[in-house]
C-alpha cells in the first residue's frame, strides 16, 4: 500500500515549472537615436533557463524525499545469507555452508523459532542474486510458509533438551496421583515437590478446604470444585471443567484421581496438548521455491528513520536558501 | 595630423598623448589669446587722484594737456574658458565603423584639446560635467597641475543617466558672472533640454558659447544593422527596429530634430558646429574653434 506513493513522484514537475524561467529576452543593443525611429512590439525570446538551481534541487531532494519517507521503501542490502538456528551442530553446519559454497556469505544467529518468520519478514532485504539458506533444527510451521524468494531449508534434528515439570500435590492419597506421573515418559521429566516451590507447572488440590491464598500456579487440578467459587461457572469439554482464576487455570473432572492406565494417559496427554502445547517438530529438509504471488510483508520502516532527518535537513536547508533568496 | 584621427583616440587611453598629437597639426593661436599685460591694452585715460603710482602717468598727455591723467589698462578682464561635457547614457553611443570610439570618448578628447590650448595661452579654465542628473563642478583655474586635474577629471567620467534638470543646472551656473567662452559638447538629441536652456541663457548674459553636436557616421547615414532591435539608453521602455524601410523615416526625423536644433542656435546666436565623431579630431577642433564668420 505505501508503494503506491511512487506514482506521487509527478509531484517533482511542480517545482521545475515554477524555477523555469520564460524570461522574455529582447536582445536589443542601445541606439541613442533611437528616438527617431517607430516603436515597435518587443520580439521575444523564450529561453529555458532556471532560476536558483540550487532552490530547485533542494526543493526536488525535499519533495523525493517526502515521498520516499511516506513509500517506506526496503533497501535490498543484504547479500548471500546463511541463517542458522541457536544449538545447531557446527560442524554439521560448517560442512553444509561449504556444500552450498557460501561459505563467504553472512550469518544470521536467531532462535529456532523465529527463523522462518524472520526470513518472510525481512525477505524484501534481500538483493536479488542473493542466495539464502536457512540450517538447524528449524520446527515444523502450522502453515507451510510462502516465500517471495528461493529459501534452502537444511533441517538436522537436535537432540531435545531435557524439560523439568513441577508438581506439587496437596492430596490425602498421594500415592494415587504419583501413580499417574510415573507413566510420563520422553523428554519432559515430572518433578513432585514436597512444598510450594516459587516455579510451579501443576499443583493437585485434593482436599476439601480452599487453598491458602499466596498459593499460584498456571495450572489447577481440582477435585473438589467447593473449594473454588470460580468452577461453579466453568464450561466444560469432554466432562473436563475448566476455568480461569487470580491463582491459575482451574481443571476439574469428577473421575479424579484416574484409576485406569488408559484415563491417566488421556489425562496426560490433554495436559500436554492443552496447555504445554505441542512438542516442536523438525521441518524436512526441503527447497521452498520463489512464489510470485506471495505477499510481502509490509515494510518494517527501517529507512524512516534516516529519510525523516534527511527530511528535516532539506527543509531547514530550503527555508534558509528561500530567506536569503527574499533578501 | 596623420596620426591624429578617430582611430588613435581609441587606442590609446593617456589623455595627454593625444592632446600632443592633435595639437601638433593645429599650431598656435587659432584662439585669440585674451590676456593682457598691464597696460598693455589700452582702455581709457582717467583723472589722477593721489594715490596713483607715478609711472602709470601718461606724461605726454601731461605735457599737452597740463593735467596729470593715468592709463587705465584692462588688467581684470580675463576670460575664462568653461568645458561643458554632456556625459549622458545616449553619448554612450558607439561609432559603428570604428572600433572602440564612443561619442564621450570623443567628447573628453576635444574638451581636452581645448583646455591644453587654454592653458598654453594662460586662460583660466574650469569644467562641468553633467551626467546622472548631476553637475559635476571643477573651478576654473590656470596652470599646468590643474590641467592635468581636468584631465583625470574628463578621463573618470562615464556616460549614464540623464542630464540633470533645469533647477539643478541653473544653481550650477554661478561661474557665469564674469565674462566666459563656453565650450560644450553634446549630442544635443534633447532639444529644448535644461542644457539647451542654461546654453541659451550663458549666451544671452553675453558669453561666447561654442557649441559642438557629435554624431556618428552611421546616425548621418541612417545605416544601422537591421538584425537585432534597439533601446534608447536614456528612456527604458520601449523597443525599436530599425530597417530598410524605416531608414526614410529616420533620416526625414532626425534632419527635422537637427533643422531645428540649428535655427535655435542660429536664432540664439550660438556657433553650433555639427561633426560625425569618425572625423579627424583636428578637423573638427579647428573648425570648433574658428572664428565664426558673421
Amino acid at each position: 500500500m505505501n508503494a503506491l506513493w511512487w506514482f506521487a513522484l509527478p509531484i517533482l514537475l511542480l517545482p521545475i515549472w515554477w524555477h523555469r524561467r520564460k524570461r522574455v529576452q529582447n536582445q536589443a543593443a542601445l541606439m541613442a537615436t533611437a528616438r527617431f525611429l517607430p516603436r515597435t512590439e518587443p520580439r521575444q525570446t523564450r529561453v529555458w533557463r532556471w532560476s536558483d538551481p540550487l532552490l530547485l534541487l533542494v526543493r526536488l531532494l525535499l519533495l523525493a524525499c517526502l515521498i520516499a519517507w511516506l513509500a517506506d521503501p526496503v533497501y535490498p542490502w543484504r547479500g548471500d545469507t546463511v541463517v542458522v538456528a541457536n544449538g545447531a551442530d557446527s560442524a554439521w553446519v560448517e560442512r553444509e555452508v561449504t556444500q552450498a559454497g557460501l561459505a563467504g556469505a553472512e550469518r544470521v544467529a536467531l532462535p529456532a523459532a523465529q527463523v522462518l518468520s524472520w526470513v518472510h519478514t525481512h525477505e524484501r532485504e534481500w538483493s536479488g542474486d542473493a542466495r539464502l539458506l536457512v540450517l538447524g533444527d528449524v520446527p515444523m510451521p502450522a502453515a507451510k510458509p510462502v516465500f517471495g524468494r528461493e529459501v534452502t531449508v537444511r533441517t538436522q534434528p537436535t537432540a531435545p533438551s531435557k524439560v523439568e515439570r513441577h508438581v506439587y500435590i496437596a492430596s490425602e492419597r498421594p500415592q494415587a496421583w504419583r501413580r499417574l506421573f510415573a507413566a510420563q515418559d520422553g523428554v519432559e521429566k515430572i518433578v513432585v515437590d514436597d512444598t510450594p516451590g516459587a516455579t510451579l507447572d501443576l499443583i493437585i488440590w485434593d482436599r476439601a478446604e480452599a487453598p491458602p491464598a499466596t498459593l499460584r500456579a498456571s495450572l489447577w487440578w481440582v477435585t473438589n470444585p467447593a473449594a473454588f467459587p470460580e468452577l461453579a461457572t466453568a464450561r466444560a469439554l469432554d466432562g473436563l471443567q475448566y476455568a480461569d482464576s487470580a491463582r491459575g487455570r482451574l481443571w476439574h473432572h469428577p473421575a479424579w484421581p484416574p484409576q485406569t492406565v488408559d484415563a491417566a494417559r488421556t489425562l496426560l496427554d490433554t495436559w500436554q496438548h492443552l496447555h504445554i502445547g505441542p512438542r516442536p517438530y523438525t521441518m524436512a529438509s526441503q527447497v521452498f521455491p520463489a512464489f510470485k504471488g506471495a505477499n510481502a510483508p509490509e515494510p518494517s520502516g527501517a529507512l524512516r528513520d534516516i529519510l525523516l532527518a534527511i527530511l528535516v535537513g532539506l527543509f531547514v536547508l530550503e527555508r534558509s536558501l528561500t530567506h536569503a533568496r527574499r533578501r | 595630423m596623420s596620426l591624429a584621427n578617430t582611430t588613435l583616440i581609441a587606442h590609446t587611453t593617456k589623455l595627454d598623448l593625444v592632446i600632443r598629437h592633435v595639437l601638433a597639426g593645429l599650431g598656435h593661436g587659432i584662439h585669440a589669446g585674451r590676456e593682457r599685460g598691464a597696460g598693455v591694452e589700452f582702455s581709457e585715460y582717467r583723472s589722477y587722484v593721489p594715490g596713483d603710482e607715478w609711472r602709470r602717468v601718461d606724461w605726454k598727455l601731461a605735457a599737452r594737456a597740463d593735467r596729470y591723467f593715468v592709463r587705465e589698462a584692462e588688467r581684470d578682464s580675463h576670460v575664462a574658458v568653461w568645458l561643458i561635457l554632456d556625459a549622458s547614457a545616449s553619448m554612450a553611443e558607439p561609432s559603428r565603423s570604428v572600433e572602440g570610439v564612443d561619442k564621450l570618448t570623443y567628447a573628453r578628447t576635444l574638451l581636452a584639446c581645448v583646455a591644453a590650448i587654454a592653458q598654453r595661452q594662460g586662460d583660466a579654465f574650469g569644467l562641468v560635467i553633467l551626467s546622472d542628473g548631476k553637475v559635476t563642478f571643477t573651478p576654473a583655474n590656470r596652470g599646468p597641475r590643474h590641467l592635468q586635474r581636468v584631465l583625470a577629471q574628463l578621463q573618470r567620467t562615464t556616460p549614464a543617466g540623464q542630464l540633470p534638470d533645469t533647477a539643478t543646472l541653473k544653481a550650477s551656473l554661478h561661474f557665469a558672472l564674469s565674462p566666459s567662452a563656453i565650450y560644450a559638447t553634446s549630442d544635443l538629441l534633447d532639444w529644448p533640454s535644461p542644457l539647451s536652456l542654461a546654453l541659451t541663457r550663458l549666451r544671452q548674459m553675453r558669453h561666447d558659447v561654442r557649441v559642438l553636436c557629435l554624431q556618428t557616421q552611421a546616425e548621418i547615414d541612417a545605416s544601422f544593422p537591421d538584425t537585432q532591435a534597439y533601446r534608447d539608453p536614456e528612456h527604458e521602455e520601449g523597443v525599436f527596429r530599425f530597417g530598410a524601410d524605416l531608414k526614410e523615416g529616420y533620416r526625414r526625423n532626425r534632419m527635422e530634430h537637427f533643422n531645428q536644433v540649428t535655427a535655435q542656435c542660429r536664432k540664439n546666436d550660438m556657433p553650433l558646429t555639427l561633426a560625425a565623431i569618425e572625423q579627424a579630431p583636428g578637423d573638427v577642433l579647428r573648425r570648433w574653434l574658428r572664428r565664426p564668420s558673421r
